[in-house]
């Protein structure tokens, strides 16, 4: 069954693939890339990878489809210098997948028990995750105390990341010479229509108080830091669609995103200095309390806050540049 | 019976992709990516209870709440490129994206919060 579901989600794909391709109206390949991404998201689910399934959930859903048309509202809707068919081109990818389609054949199959992935350190995760973290969710283990390092760079990626584009496309109030006064007040169109302002209003709280949910119950279901951030953030751009740009950069101001962005890797960092000091190793939480066990978990929640802080502090500092440049 | 739902959830999502790529208008495309979403949401809703792990809902959840804001920020796109192109009447880049009027705009944010 999983196989099936898995072959017909993955031939929509395909379809889905070539469709962003062969179009040349950028609004529709944005259009198609949403629906990439759910199908994406179905595809981690039926392959049991829920706390994947979560990430691409909440960044396809609410987040990426509105920055590709922050970024779109920038440029022409047509691709220039569409070119034709290249022949050249198209051998060279037809060749390539031919070598991956005849590469994946020497490939264990779906849950095979005796596949190298199975017989590596996955194992010892397993056993060791309910002996020293004690958490049932062992993703959640995985990504915040044996790979805390690994977690770390990714949050100063994605830090970085966000410096990037708000080294390009400025911040007003915060980066560049533009004011918060001058970004124009009100003047949201969907601010005009009662149903989308309604359940829209109404539907906020709910969406920051399941971003917390997500927050905070990452160790014992899917969920944690990334996916928690990108939800808070979800719910701040449809206050921000609704009550306007201005209003929204009043509530969280542009020097708070600014300071988030910072705080979020700082604090993560910095429970890996204060458990140097206290005598472990760099990310040894294992020295945050009496019993090592608590230790950990008081780390990971500790850490995950701080991906959360950084997560939403980039995406909502990303989509104010891109949206208050449009006015 | 979980796995004949998650079938017929599977041909509308076939029924609704072959919308989004046919177009012609603006609008189905929009109509189908909301329905798609809709119809993720209940995938993944039936394929949790056939697993059997209820709380993988969790993930329907998150996307019944935000997955509407996508769609609404389709529509303020559209007021904002119709601005613009009235500003500037001259300048038109394309001619489709430029036809959605209010009164239709209006008919999508209404369906739009499922």
């Amino acid at each position: 069954m999983t196989v099936l579901f898995g072959i017909f989600l993955l031939t929509l794909l395909v379809v889905v693939a070539i469709g962003i391709v062969r179009t040349g109206n950028l609004f529709t390949a944005v259009m198609l890339t949403g629906i990439f991404s759910l199908l994406m998201a179905a595809n981690f689910f039926v392959l049991d990878a829920a706390d994947v399934a979560l990430t691409e959930a909440a960044v396809g859903a609410g987040i990426s489809t509105v920055l590709l048309l922050g970024g779109l509202a920038l440029v022409p809707g047509r691709e220039r210098n569409r070119r034709r068919l290249h022949g050249l081109a198209l051998g060279i990818v037809s060749l390539i997948t031919l070598m991956v389609v005849y590469a994946t054949f020497e490939k264990p199959r779906l849950g095979d028990p005796s596949a190298p992935v199975h017989q590596h350190v996955a194992p010892w995760y397993l056993e060791q995750t309910p002996i020293l973290v004690g958490i049932p969710n062992v993703v959640t283990a995985v990504l915040g105390t044996f790979r805390g390092y690994d977690t770390l760079g990714e949050v100063i990626v994605v830090f970085t990341a966000g410096i990037g584009v708000l080294f390009l496309l400025g911040l007003p109030g915060a980066i560049g010479s533009r004011k918060t006064e001058e970004v124009q007040p009100g003047n949201s169109y969907l601010g005009h229509h009662l149903i989308p302002q309604i359940v829209g209003t109404l539907l906020i709280p709910f969406i920051l108080l399941f971003a917390l949910y997500v927050q905070f119950h990452g160790e014992y279901g899917p969920g944690g830091g990334f996916q928690a951030g990108a939800i808070f953030a979800a719910g701040m751009i449809l206050y921000s669609l609704i009550a306007g740009e201005r209003e929204a950069l009043q509530v969280i101001t542009p020097r708070v995103l600014i300071g988030l962005m910072a705080s979020g890797a700082l604090l993560f960092g910095g429970v890996g200095i204060v458990s140097m000091l206290l005598g472990g190793n760099f990310l040894d939480y294992n020295m945050l309390a009496d019993n090592p066990v608590a230790g950990q978990q008081w780390g990971i929640l500790i850490i995950e806050l701080g991906v959360g802080i950084t997560v939403t502090g980039v995406l909502l500092a990303v989509y104010h540049a891109f949206a208050a440049r449009g006015r | 019976m979980y796995t004949a739902a998650s079938i017929a959830i599977f041909i509308t999502m076939g029924l609704a992709l072959i919308r989004a790529l046919l177009g012609p208008s603006v609008y189905d495309r929009v109509l189908a990516v909301n329905m798609f979403g809709t119809k993720t949401v209940l995938l993944l809703s039936v394929v949790a209870f056939l697993y059997g792990r209820p709380d993988f809902l969790d993930l329907a959840l998150a996307y019944a709440l935000i997955n509407f804001i996508g769609v609404l920020a389709v529509l303020q796109f559209f007021q904002n490129r119709q601005e613009l192109a009235s500003e500037s009447s001259n300048e038109a880049d394309s001619g489709a994206r430029q036809e959605p009027t209010a009164p239709g705009a209006e008919s999508a944010a209404e369906k739009s919060p499922r």
